[in-house]
């Protein structure tokens, strides 16, 4: 029963987020940079403005909708690099094993002593603000863990029957690793990626607030909600409308985990993440 | 200086209350009405906030020039001259006479007798002999050496060639000569806490980077690094009765919107408020009393690269001048928490004119003065700027739909503060927005554009004008306050006319005082500089 | 054991080493400077000798030995901005991070664990509904915000709580900031735990000392209490650097004089020593925890062998 509540439920919220990321320039009434007319700043919420306008008269309707874009393509892209970069290093680390294995060990007990979020804001001063920036911070620092597992299943994967029978027919190191053990251990794989997706999206949130975000005026999320901070009593609609979709959305994206978890990956429901 | 301001109500925003604020600082008297008639309490604690950042740069004043920093200074330490707001002047402070001699060079100082460090030990002329060599350390690096070197010798101290400065003598225990290069007035040089008076003795050990001794109205008691200093009152300071209040916190609040909820929450006697804020407070019954205001002599600018194409024409920095409403913006997001610039020289700024008008928010002015530049459909540039509120990508944003209007694109680069200041140094830019101290001394601030001065002093825009530097040189053989005011004024003129930056505006420091607090002091070179021995606490403050 | 140690210990060098030499890199090709953070009022001759005495300008490779044959050591140079030691800084900040960790996870396993036991005595029902809820939503919310939140509930409407600072350090400081930081760790406690029971009461183990008619108490004080008590210890050390992570954005928050507000403002102001000393020491202690942690599933679960 529970698990497809949340599944469904989870599924949707982040349909619902791609959705209106994809579908911003329909969605939105006005530009989200240009149309900023300090005449209508700071509006409360009304049948204009839905969610009211902010300190540079900009619809947050409009910025919401078009913030989605942005934040979304930090949670998917950063993650997707901390996918690949996990599974390419732990597939082969724990297929070849040797020397390979030792240094993508300590490696990744390098990742997992360095707080993720410490190490991004190290890359991200490096780097300055900025979108592609961001991708780059969160997209290196949060790989372990998909590392291990993908570690863990070559290992485990490496001396059963069919993988033997690659390695007699004469299948490359590369094609025996992408056909046969990637699939076979995609499950966890997904689910942690899934999970990876809605803290980076938050991830993003605290960087802005520690000054090292995206590059505005472009709106994300976590940058309208560290901007409003400071209007939490005078104007707080500009701060509940993102920080509500922030949360919808990791919400969202953390059922859609647990969810996948219960599916792909039943053995291992006590697995720590 | 402040009572330049009682010329202009019309500048001072809408609230008739804020006006009375500045007419009465305008007077000289101290800020709160009712502090004239009450007798000042003693005892009590006063908890104030450092706002700029998460923590304090370092204990060894000497080494930092963050405004931070000088808020606890203020109670710990003291230097030659000290900063007078009901003057709007440094004024003597460790010294009770300065005798002027050598045709204006030669300076000899009366110490004062009675000026007690915390351990103890009274002041005497080889405690200021020592200070000003130390700061004068070559292989130290200390910010004030910019101070000091107008003392002659000084100089050769910094590079190593002599051991001590040449231009300062002790005369007696309490007398001290100084010989300066220059014909400036040493006031300027010698109040901020960069060139603090240190004990000669106890300075040079280990531990006082940890338990620091000066000669301020309050002694040094703890600094929980991250979180605050606390300092309790000196018996033996120098000024009869004061200081009245027996401790002073001083809390690091970096977070604006938390000191906001600490300052609601009676938890500090002063914040600091942005633009946001400001709008806030006035708006609350409760806390629009609270508002302390004045005109700072910072002003916030749009710096435009001259080897940049298009910036080398006048008209096109003229035309950004005409495109941008700085009215509007000033009103509707800065929230009145500024005054609109006209020119460089701030409104506290003795040279200020009072007669000269900002560009007038004008459009077709602008397409028109572009169309005569040669690029009627406008052209792209970056604009690099920092994410500061006041001063930074707010604004920015807010002027870009305003320039797209006259065809002009401008891309946004923004950077961290730090970075910012490296790259208006290394004119690594197309344009950038800054705040930059344009006083106490106005001659000091316009000679920022003099062609002598080098890009990375602050000299940003890396301006050259052959009429501009003659002007400035006059006022600089200027024997008369009069005269050298009126070619300041001119060249004043001259930068409104050349623009080479996008005047926006002065900025208006505001800071929350909790109504049990007096004695606060309207300092136009920054506001949470406060001589801290005049403070003091009526017994309504909810601290023990 | 001995030599399980003194293995263990020795493979954190190299950890510790390449720490040193990533944050070394990075912050040599890190745009801006302590020299340039300090004041927007600048001397350009006071500038360049700042930067020469910083040794700012001498080669990297130069600047990394000397910092490494320093830190053998114990010396962790002497930070660009107060001028003194950078071991008398963290020492100072490290009491308050500790206390604010330890409160949180404190927070965090008093209310996670019994919240996942309760959630999983009936699986499916409003209870364990309600309680994966909260979980789930505790993971989903930004931490500055949600401090906020509390400052203003806590502090300002309710005034129970003061909203900042450190005052004596005692818990009416510590507890808000420790909630904030609490609440992540709180929901992967309550999930953790509520999966593991799950897990654990169908387990072979159980079902056969039910089966040898111990009652339900005695299976669940003796098997679970201890399966219960390897996981918490296995997410204590797993959450450990997330919410080291954490506390910088929550100590800057409430004005808290830890390392991770001491790390925030060196970063932001060039501080190379000092953002070079706290991350190793946030490491260190990473690595420490994560040892204690090994040791102590053996005095728990004597079946685990150091291999």
């Amino acid at each position: 029963m529970k698990l497809r509540a949340n599944l469904i439920i989870g599924g949707a919220l982040f349909a619902l987020a791609i959705l209106v990321g994809l579908l911003a320039p329909w969605l939105a009434h006005t530009d989200p940079v240009l149309d900023a007319n300090l005449m209508n700043a700071e509006e409360p919420p009304s049948w204009t403005w839905w969610f009211g306008t902010d300190d540079q008269g900009r619809d947050i309707y409009s910025r919401v909708v078009y913030g989605a874009r942005v934040s979304l393509t930090v949670g998917i892209v950063s993650q997707l690099i901390n996918s690949v970069i996990g599974v390419a290093l732990g597939l082969s680390a724990g297929y070849w094993g040797g020397w390979w294995d030792d240094f993508v060990n300590g490696l990744t007990n390098l990742m997992l002593a360095i707080p993720s979020l410490i190490f991004a804001l190290a890359i991200m001063a490096v780097l300055g603000p900025g979108l592609t920036s961001l991708l780059i911070a969160l997209g290196l620092t949060n790989w372990s863990f998909t590392c291990r597992i993908a570690r863990a299943s070559a290992l485990s994967l490496r001396s059963q029957g069919y993988v033997q029978a690659a390695t007699v027919l004469g299948y490359g190191d590369l094609r025996i690793m992408i056909t046969q053990l990637l699939p076979n251990m995609l499950g966890p794989i997904v689910v942690i990626g899934t999970l990876g997706m809605g803290s980076a999206v938050l991830s993003e949130a605290a960087l802005s607030f520690l000054g090292l975000g995206v590059r505005p005026p472009f709106p994300s999320w976590g940058s309208m909600l560290s901007d409003a901070r400071e209007q939490i009593t005078t104007a707080p609609w500009l701060s509940v409308f993102p920080g509500l979709a922030i949360f919808l959305t990791v919400l969202g994206l953390n059922l859609l985990g647990d969810g996948l978890r219960d599916i792909l990956d039943p053995q291992s429901r006590s697995r720590r993440t | 200086m402040i009572k330049s301001l009682i010329g202009m109500p019309a500048l001072l925003g809408e609230h008739m209350m804020f006006r009375m604020i500045a007419i009465v600082a305008g007077l000289g008297l101290a800020l709160a009405a009712p502090a004239e008639t009450q007798a000042p309490r003693k005892g009590g604690t006063i908890r104030m906030t450092a706002p700029y950042g998460s923590s304090f740069t370092s204990l060894d004043i000497h080494t930092t020039q963050r405004a931070q920093d000088e808020i606890y200074a203020k109670a710990l330490h003291r230097s030659l001259y000290i900063w007078n707001s009901a003057e709007g002047k440094p004024v003597l402070e460790l010294a009770k006479e300065d005798v002027v001699s050598g045709g204006g060079l030669v300076h000899t100082f009366k110490l004062r007798d009675d000026a007690y460090f915390h351990n103890g030990r009274k002041m005497t002329a080889d405690d200021v002999i020592w200070s000003y060599n130390r700061i004068m350390d070559g292989t130290k690096a200390y910010p004030g050496a910019r101070f000091v070197r107008v003392i002659e010798g000084a100089a050769a101290v910094e590079k190593g060639q002599a051991k001590e400065i040449s231009g300062l003598k002790k005369i007696d225990d309490f007398t001290v000569e100084m010989k300066l290069t220059e014909k400036v007035d040493p006031g300027f040089y010698f109040f901020t806490a960069l060139t603090s008076i240190y004990p000669a003795d106890e300075a040079a050990k280990e531990s006082f980077i940890q338990k620091p001794i000066g000669l301020g109205p309050f002694k040094f008691v703890e600094h929980v690094p991250g979180s605050r200093i606390v300092l309790e009152r000196w018996d033996r300071f120098y000024k009869p009765g004061k200081p009245y209040a027996d401790k002073v916190i001083v809390s690091i609040m970096g977070e604006a919107a938390a000191r906001d909820v600490a300052f609601r929450n009676k938890e500090i006697d002063t914040s600091v408020l942005g633009p946001a804020q400001y709008v806030a407070y006035q708006s609350d019954a409760d806390l629009k009393g609270t508002i302390v205001e004045v005109a700072e002599v910072f002003t916030r600018y749009m710096g435009m690269n001259p080897s940049f194409k298009p910036f080398t024409d006048k008209r096109v920095r003229q035309a950004i001048n005409y495109a941008i409403d700085t009215d509007l913006i000033i009103n509707k997001l800065v929230k009145g928490k500024a005054y609109r610039a006209t020119s460089w020289l701030p409104l506290t700024s003795p040279a200020y004119d009072k007669a000269m008008k900002p560009y007038p928010y004008d459009p077709a002015k602008a397409k028109q003065l572009l169309s005569e530049a040669g690029y009627p459909s406008g052209f792209e540039f970056e604009w690099t700027t920092s994410q500061n509120e006041s001063w930074g990508l707010p604004i920015v944003s807010a002027v870009i739909p305003m320039l797209d209007k006259v065809g002009i694109k401008a891309k946004v680069k923004q950077v961290e503060t730090a970075v910012l200041a490296e790259v208006v140094r290394s004119g690594d830019y197309q344009a950038f927005i800054y705040s930059q101290a344009t006083g106490p001394d106005p001659q000091a601030a316009l000679k920022c554009f003099h062609s002598s001065t080098p890009q990375p002093a602050c000299n940003y825009m890396n301006y050259k004008n052959a009429d501009f530097d003659k002007l400035i040189d006059a006022a600089g053989q200027a024997d008369d306050a009069a005269k050298r005011t009126e070619l300041l004024q001119k060249a004043n003129a001259l930068l409104y006319e050349e623009a080479p930056v996008w005047f926006f505006n002065y900025n208006k420091a505001v800071m929350a005082v909790q109504p049990w607090l007096k004695g606060v002091q309207l300092n136009a070179t920054e506001l949470t500089h406060q001589n801290v021995e005049d403070l003091w606490v009526d017994e309504t403050s909810p601290a023990k | 054991m001995l030599s399980f140690l003194l293995r263990r210990l020795l493979q954190t060098i190299p950890t510790v080493l390449a720490v040193v030499l990533l944050v070394f890199v990075l912050f040599s090709v890190v745009p801006g400077s302590i020299v340039s953070s300090m004041s927007d009022d600048s001397d350009p001759q006071v500038e360049l000798r700042m930067k020469k005495q910083l040794g700012l300008d001498d080669p990297l490779y130069l600047r990394f030995g000397v910092y490494i044959a320093k830190l053998v050591t114990g010396d962790f140079g002497t930070s660009f901005r107060t001028r003194e030691p950078v071991t008398t800084m963290i020492a100072k900040r490290a009491w308050p991070t500790l206390q604010l960790i330890f409160t949180a996870m404190t927070f965090a396993i008093l209310i996670g664990v019994p919240l996942g036991f309760i959630a999983a005595l009936k699986p499916g029902g409003i209870v364990d509904t309600l309680a994966m809820v909260l979980a789930v939503s505790g993971l989903s919310i930004a931490k500055f915000w949600l401090g906020l939140v509390l400052m203003y509930l806590f502090a300002l409407k309710l005034g129970w709580l003061p909203s900042f600072g450190y005052g004596d350090g005692g818990l009416k400081y510590l507890l808000l900031p420790a909630v904030t930081l609490g609440v992540s760790p709180m929901a992967l406690f309550a999930r953790t735990t509520r999966a593991a029971v799950l897990e654990i009461m169908t387990a072979d183990f159980v079902r056969t000392a039910r089966s040898k008619g111990m009652s339900e108490t005695r299976v669940v004080k003796w098997h679970v209490m201890r399966n219960a008590l390897v996981i918490i210890l296995t997410t204590v050390g797993l959450q450990f650097g997330g919410l080291m992570g954490q506390a910088v954005v929550v100590e800057k928050l409430f004005s808290w004089p830890g390392i991770g507000s001491l790390l925030v403002d060196s970063v932001l102001q060039r501080d190379i020593p000092a953002v070079q000393g706290s991350i190793l020491v946030v490491v260190l202690a990473f690595l420490a925890i994560n040892l204690l942690i090994d040791v102590l599933y053996g005095v728990i679960d004597p079946r685990i062998r150091y291999a």
